[in-house]
């Protein structure tokens, strides 16, 4: 095994990322504690935690991006692998659609939206798990061209024919084929596509609050209209949590699969 | 298959169709239509609609707003009624285009009951948006009303200078003031003045402060276009952050606003409120109830809270000065914190407020010229 | 085959027959494998073709409904074609530094051998970062370079004792000209969110870089340099352009960090288009559905413009 260099430029732009990450952050941190004056103080977070809104904000979307991620996963990863194995031809069609949301701008398509199903016949506002269920599939299509291109990414990297022959050949139909085989294989590039997702839906803004639904962007929007040093802790604690969400992601979904794929 | 049993059975079916159809009663009323109270059966049977419907929408109220968060509350408290709070960011006109986007669904997206500027008033009104009702104490209310109750003014506010003490030690007093080289960066509005019903408005009250009128908007225009070549004037929207992060240290607000920061801000940073002594300008908005409310009793029940004792007092508490105010005075039912919170009885009285159609006009010139004139440009 | 009496097949049976061979040629027809895609197309017929025309319909109506082109008449205003301008002006800009920014980082978490922790780091905040912005963001930055930013003040306290005792302190960023509020500042900002996303893009690419194919051009003599332009960097061009064309809809697309940080003084179209389309009584809805129509043709072309590009740049990669 060779020993691997340690590359001077890599640590320099690592670290250049790092601190463009960070510095922002800090400032809204620095801000965030002094609400008591004159005292470094966590007033304003003890306030955001103690506010029930708050919670049922990161819990409502913490949940829509989980659904989210999945909904997009069983879409998006039999279709590319589909478009990879029989209907090569129908890349371009579709590869326009996937940029379609962002050719469309978002505000006209949120819009759009919401007034083609909030009225008959297609109407199905008037029950809010049909409304949640609305909001998901607008965050589907929003993070659709991240989720896409991670996904096809990923099933470039991969030799789809071959496995799925020999798989086939083992026994399998396409179920089994999918979900014990592509799928696996497919894990860094769901991840880096479900990171995006992820933090669109935590974020979302326009969508949830004219459809009125408690999630976070609204709360945060809420905040921001007329308090000072609570949005700035509502910011940090969400990056924070949101962060630690993704974090765990990751972490679950460890397992020695980049080996697999790079040979790294 | 008998002609009696044929009959038996046509008997049977029409009993059954008339009993169902007299289950529903026949002196149900159409809450939509209903224009006052008392034509609804009086405050017992509004108070039963309304708690039957169980729900009440409202849209584009933040919590510190007038105390909005409080009213929703109490209520929601009193009357069991589930408050539905639409996008408390919107601007008046989000919430007509609300109604307009709305009008065939009645779930909770739809507004039930509006609080919107003094131009949206009668624009929504020709639209057919809004429905008619006058609350029970319709005569005691001063300021705008339409004559036939399809909007009516909520509560006035007067615009003043919001000044950190933080970061300003030399007060300015007035809006000749605020040319002072020493206030160079330091200036924002408090919004775009061209979709900003508050930003506008400070441009045409900078216009009566500069030998305009209300007719006459242009110099405010001029004035602005000064403040930016001074460098006085920052191209960034200050909102209650930048206010207490010292980046934009005076700005113009409604002085319900402004006091409700200092309220929050509770001295840090330490806020001053100052009322320019050249002009006086003074704001209000107006009450209306949706034509397509999907609870139109408990709309025509929160209009009745609202424009009662109680509600009043709850909007006393958020610094703004209620339509009813000089009439609650003179009964004396307001005490003496609540009198203190409520800016001098001559301020809101002289008052300058342009009217519907000036308003309008100077909005579109505002919008149309805000570029050209100030022209705050990409560097 | 069951024949009747007079020697002809029966007519139904002769139609099965039929309707089975058919069968058997469409099922090997290609056509029948797009039936796999069935379920994606109808998704996205249903939740972003159906709603989206519904709106763009408005760009050809007018108030009462009728059909009409004057809504088209807008493009001719001076303020639109400046708003356009500059939309197209900070996309591109942005689009540039955040691929060259998030290549070079993307690289040092792959190829450049990064510690493992920095890269662990490095993709969870692209991922968070990558869809932060509107008003935290601009506060983030306000409260880091604004006039009171920690950064600005900072940079201020750097004193030296100058003649006649009197302190000097040159590093003020805003004594230079400087200002967050402008071209510059919307610059950093849409940075904080563009580079991550093009790391997060491009990652996936970079890892599908095979190791083998360094040895073999090492094995041949090429130096690094080589390699890169010779291997790496046509196999990565398509994914490359295709990752800045993502940057570039999306800055191109957003609105709410433009304007909260510069107040609208910088003219975007998509905040006119927030402000057409939210209903302003000053605005005309249809107007803002023209200028969205306005935004798609460009990122259209923008795409074909793309898809020529890459197939250039295929020509170079011999399969």
């Amino acid at each position: 095994m060779k020993a691997k260099r340690i590359n001077g430029w890599a640590i320099f732009w690592g670290f250049l990322a790092i601190a463009y990450f960070f510095l922002p952050m800090y400032g809204t941190l620095d801000f965030s504690l002094r609400m008591k004056r004159g005292v470094i103080s966590l007033q304003a977070y003890q306030i955001i935690f103690s506010d029930p809104r708050f919670w049922e904000g990161f819990r409502y979307s913490t949940l829509a991006g989980l659904i989210t991620i999945t909904i997009s996963v069983l879409i998006f990863v039999p279709t590319v692998y589909w478009m990879y194995l029989k209907v090569p031809n129908a890349r371009p069609v579709v590869e326009v659609i996937t940029i379609l949301p962002f050719i469309i701008p978002g505000i006209v398509y949120v819009f759009g939206l919401i007034r083609t199903f909030s009225r008959p016949p297609l109407q199905v506002t008037l029950n809010p798990l049909t409304t949640d269920i609305l909001i998901v599939v607008g965050y589907v299509i929003i993070s659709m061209p991240y989720m896409f291109r991670a996904v096809d990414v990923g099933m470039r990297s991969i030799d789809v024919r071959t496995l799925t022959e020999a798989a086939q050949s083992l026994g399998s139909n396409w179920l089994q084929v999918l979900a014990y085989v592509i799928l696996p294989n497919l894990r860094i590039a769901i991840l880096s596509g479900a990171l995006i997702c992820f933090a669109t839906v935590m974020g979302e803004l326009i969508l949830a609050s004219f459809l009125v639904r408690p999630a976070l962007g609204p709360y945060m929007q809420l905040l921001g209209l007329t308090k000072a040093y609570e949005p700035a802790a509502l910011a940090i604690i969400s990056y924070t949590l949101t962060w630690f969400s993704l974090g765990l992601i990751q972490f679950i979904s460890r397992g020695g699969a980049t080996q697999q794929v790079t040979g790294r | 298959m008998s002609i009696r049993f044929l009959i038996t059975l046509l008997i049977l079916a029409s009993s059954i169709l008339t009993a169902c159809s007299s289950s529903t009663p026949t002196t149900a009323i159409d809450w939509s239509t209903v224009k006052s109270a008392a034509d609804g059966g009086g405050m017992d049977a509004l108070i039963a609609a309304a708690k039957a419907e169980g729900e009440l929408n409202v849209i584009a109220l933040p919590d510190d707003w007038c105390n909005y968060g409080e009213m929703m509350s109490v209520f929601s408290a009193k009357y069991g009624i589930k408050v539905n709070s639409i996008n408390p960011e919107a601007g008046s006109a989000d919430e007509i285009q609300a109604i307009r986007d709305n009008k065939e669904n009645k779930g909770p997206q739809a507004p039930d009951v509006i609080d919107i500027g003094p131009a949206f008033g009668p624009l929504a009104k020709e639209e057919g948006l809004l429905a008619p009702y006058k609350v029970a104490t319709w005569d005691s209310i001063a300021g705008v009303k339409d004559p036939d109750g399809y909007f009516y003014t909520d509560y006035n506010g007067v615009l003043v200078f919001e000044i950190n003490l933080d970061v300003i030690k030399d007060v300015p007093q007035d809006w000749a003031d605020l040319l002072d080289p020493k206030y160079k960066g330091m200036i924002a509005l408090a919004g775009d003045p061209r979709s900003s019903n508050q930003a506008a408005q400070t441009v045409y009250a900078a216009a009566l402060a500069n030998g305009g009128s209300l007719d006459n908007v242009q110099p405010g225009l001029e004035f602005f276009k000064q403040l930016n070549a001074n460098g006085n004037l920052l191209p960034l929207i200050a909102n209650t952050g930048s206010i207490a992060k010292g980046e934009t240290p005076i700005t113009f607000q409604w002085n319900y606003l402004a006091l409700a920061n200092a309220e929050s801000f509770n001295g840090n940073p330490p806020l001053e409120i100052v009322y320019p002594k050249s002009v006086n300008w003074g704001g209000f908005y107006l009450q209306a109830i949706s034509a397509y409310a999907p609870h139109p009793a408990a709309a025509r029940l929160w209009q009745e809270f609202l424009y009662s004792d109680e509600g009043h007092t709850i909007w006393m508490k958020g610094y703004c000065a209620p339509a009813r105010l000089a009439d609650m005075i003179q009964r004396g039912v307001v005490p003496d914190d609540l009198k203190a919170k409520m800016p001098a009885p001559d301020v809101i009285k002289n008052a300058v407020v342009p009217n519907g159609d000036q308003l309008s006009a100077a909005r579109e010139l505002i919008k149309n010229q805000w570029d050209s004139v100030v022209g705050l440009d990409i560097k | 085959m069951t024949r009747r009496k007079s020697g002809h097949t029966h007519p139904l049976i002769f139609f099965m027959s039929i309707i089975q061979s058919l069968l058997r040629t469409w099922r090997k027809h290609p056509l029948w494998n797009w039936l796999g895609l069935l379920p994606f197309f109808v998704f996205i017929l249903f939740f972003l073709i159906i709603p989206s025309l519904n709106l763009f319909s408005g760009a050809f109506l007018n108030r009462s409904g009728e059909l009409t082109l004057e809504n088209m008449a807008v493009f001719r205003n001076s303020n639109v074609i400046k708003a356009y301008i500059s939309s197209l002006q900070v996309s591109f800009m942005t689009a540039a530094i955040g691929s060259i920014f998030g290549f070079f980082v993307a690289y040092a978490v792959t190829i450049g051998n990064g510690p493992r922790w920095m890269r662990n780091v490095i993709m969870t905040f692209s991922g968070l970062a990558a869809n932060f912005g509107g008003v935290p963001l601009a506060f983030a930055f306000i409260a880091t370079l604004g006039r009171t930013g920690f950064i600005t003040a900072i940079l201020k306290s750097i004193c030296f004792p100058g003649s006649e005792g009197v302190e000097v302190c040159p590093f003020n960023p805003y004594d230079y000209g400087f200002s967050l509020y402008s071209l510059t500042g919307l610059v950093l900002a849409y940075t904080y969110f563009q580079f991550p996303l093009m790391v997060l893009t491009i990652t996936p690419a970079l890892e599908g870089l095979k190791k083998e194919w360094k040895e073999a051009s090492a094995n041949l003599g090429a130096s690094n340099w080589q390699y890169w332009r010779d291997v790496a960097f046509p196999v990565l061009t398509p994914s490359i352009l295709g990752a800045t064309l993502l940057l570039f809809g999306n800055a191109f697309g957003a609105y709410a960090t433009a304007q909260a940080l510069t107040g609208g003084s910088i003219p975007l179209v998509t905040i006119f288009i927030g402000q057409q389309i939210r209903g302003d009584v000053l605005g005309n809805p249809h107007e803002g559905y023209a200028l969205a129509l306005g935004m798609v043709v460009i990122m259209a072309a923008t795409i074909v413009a793309y898809t020529a590009l890459q197939r250039y740049a295929s020509r170079w990669i011999r399969r």
